[in-house]
């Protein structure tokens, strides 16, 4: 299954979740220092959510904590 | 002051006068998903702050309820995940709901994870009903069920992912099939017509799904999801259809107050209510339930299950082959029929000393919540495996291996990347262009530890699908996410009685 990742592209296995994208992606510790993942509508993902088919996902700093400017 | 509130109050009365002339209802669905028992606040990964507790959600919830008609529901996935579920096979997560109130569910993936018999027990056990209209083969689960509030019919179907069999072990959903989403809705809603004034589907799909959804499917009009753990803050409005989901684990209660006149939503607003702790009161009857099972938890994690004749070494793993190590990738290639297995020696996180073994020390030597995955690779990516794995010896990288069914020799003073020397599988000279079969975790399947490897075998089986099933890609043999490693060791371990596996020389290093 291919997914991508702040544009980049990943191959994950089928059932595999947003953890295994983050690994495979080598952002894991992007998580630890505070950033989230979100899908292409801006919403938080969880880490074990599922991943799909051709899923956008994006690592950013928590849009709470910057200003509205940056959004 | 008496002034005031005499105003106030005729105020109130005018609201309620008018709201009813014109027929209008207000009612709330109350909603979760992806709770997979975590029944206690956690902080979460990368965060500072304690999140979620159901006992903290529960309370939340009823407070809610009290305000205005409401539906407590649940889109699937609540049974399987933290220990505080897995070791009751979720049942305590039905008392749970039980005890809250739900409406009803939606079966998730995650729910077939016991096998078909465990689900069925919990189904007979919920109070509320269980969906899964798309579902053929388990009739226990109904397609739908219709709730009346304030006069108004509400319909709840359910509905779960296509790719279940893609994400649980096949066995676990024999003879089930698994029937297209979309087009079970498209039925359900014609025989609901005249029915039902409102459609809710409770989806375990995903949020990328549910849009696709409400874009194709006329005549839903409120789709609360599951599965992909997504954080919907505000409903959003897709042709027609009011999509939600309150993210997981129970961090969030989603709140939906829908506004219906004749039988039409007029007016909808959502949000989600974290759950935080330290802001909130907990529901008393639930905590003593959380706590009792927290209990049985701990018992159940202090019992002995075996007995280790020697002492395990776990704390080697990073340096050279352990017996622990190879007793570990043994269970996993046996588990899993492979040909070889390689785990990264950092997924080993202790040992254990010689003498009775509990629960809890397998629970500490394996502490992540791993699976096992099994995947063809050539002699060559095998080599590529194990030269990456002893690439950062000197620092005693996680990534050095503990392995099965092979066994090689290494260098420490050659260059990286030309340090491995001779690798053997079941006695025999490695061939460059053979396909073994390799058992590993989805850590390392997934690229963890820098392990490459796998990762271009997986690129290079981009074709899945469900045949019988099973799940068949070119490369991919073996995927059981229904089970944790620790606790496929933990059955091992039951069964054996007695382990004392050797160091046999599966990895050498060569000293000039």
């Amino acid at each position: 299954m291919r997914a991508y990742i702040n544009g980049r592209s990943v191959d994950i296995l089928p059932g595999m979740k947003v953890k295994h994208a983050l690994i495979n992606a080598g952002l894991m510790r992007e998580i630890e220092s505070g950033k989230k993942v979100y899908d292409e509508w801006g919403n938080e993902l969880g880490l074990d959510g599922a991943m799909s088919e051709g899923m956008r996902i994006f690592v950013k700093e928590d849009i709470r904590n910057t200003s509205p400017c940056q959004r | 002051m008496r002034r005031l509130n005499a105003v106030i109050a005729c105020l109130f009365l005018f609201v309620l006068t008018v709201s009813a002339a014109f027929g209008d209802s207000e009612i709330r669905i109350l909603h979760i998903n992806d709770f997979h028992g975590f029944a206690e606040p956690y902080r979460p990964f990368g965060s500072d702050e304690m999140l979620g507790g159901i006992s903290y959600l529960s309370e939340v919830a009823k407070r809610l309820r009290m305000e205005k008609p409401s539906l407590l529901l649940s889109a699937g996935d609540m049974i399987q995940g933290n220990t505080w579920a897995n070791l009751f096979q979720g049942e305590s997560v039905i008392e749970l709901m039980n005890t809250m109130g739900f409406d009803a569910m939606v079966v998730g993936n995650h729910e077939f994870d016991f096998g078909q018999e465990v689900l069925k027990k919990r189904v007979s056990e919920a109070k509320s009903p269980v969906l899964g209209a798309n579902v053929r083969g388990l009739e226990m689960l109904r397609p739908y069920v219709i709730k009346e509030l304030e006069g108004i019919k509400i319909a709840v179907i359910g509905v779960v992912t296509e790719d279940t069999p893609l994400s649980t072990h096949p066995r676990n959903v024999t003879g089930l099939e698994f029937l297209s989403p979309e087009e079970t809705l498209r039925e359900c809603i014609k025989e609901l017509r005249g029915k039902a004034d409102i459609i809710v589907v409770l989806s375990h799909l995903g949020h990328h799904a549910d849009r696709a959804l409400a874009e194709r499917v006329k005549g839903i009009d409120v789709i609360v999801g599951g599965h992909s753990h997504t954080k919907v803050e505000k409903p959003v409005l897709v042709g027609g259809t009011i999509i939600t989901q309150a993210w997981e684990h129970g961090k969030a209660l989603g709140v939906l107050d829908l506004t219906v006149a004749d039988g039409k939503i007029i007016k909808f607003n959502g949000r989600l209510e974290e759950i935080m702790p330290s802001l909130v009161k907990k529901d008393q009857v639930v905590s003593e339930i959380v706590e009792k099972y927290k209990q049985r938890v701990d018992a159940l994690l202090n019992e002995e299950i075996g007995e280790a004749e020697i002492d395990l070494d776990g704390e080697n793993v990073r340096r050279r082959e352990t017996n622990l190590g190879n007793l570990i990738a043994d269970i996993m290639r046996q588990a899993s029929g492979a040909d070889v297995a390689i785990i990264n020696g950092g997924g080993i996180r202790t040992g254990i000393k010689k003498g009775n073994v509990k629960v809890s020390d397998i629970y500490s030597v394996l502490p992540f919540d791993n699976y096992i995955v099994a995947i063809k690779l050539t002699g060559r990516q095998i080599r590529e495996a194990l030269e990456h794995s002893v690439s950062a010896i000197e620092e005693d990288a996680g990534r050095f291996p503990q392995v099965s069914g092979l066994t090689f020799s290494y260098s420490r003073s050659a260059e990286r990347g030309s340090r491995v020397k001779e690798v053997s599988v079941s006695g025999k000279q490695i061939e460059p262009d053979k396909e073994y079969t390799v058992a590993t975790n989805d850590f390392l399947a997934a690229g963890g530890d820098g392990y490459r490897a796998f990762g271009e075998a997986i690129k290079a089986s981009s074709d899945f699908s469900v045949i019988g099933g099973m799940m068949k890609g070119e490369r991919i043999v073996y995927s059981d996410s229904s089970r944790w490693l620790k606790d496929i060791v933990v059955e091992y371990i039951k069964a054996k009685k007695r382990v004392s596996p050797p160091v046999e020389g599966r990895i050498k290093e060569m000293v000039k």
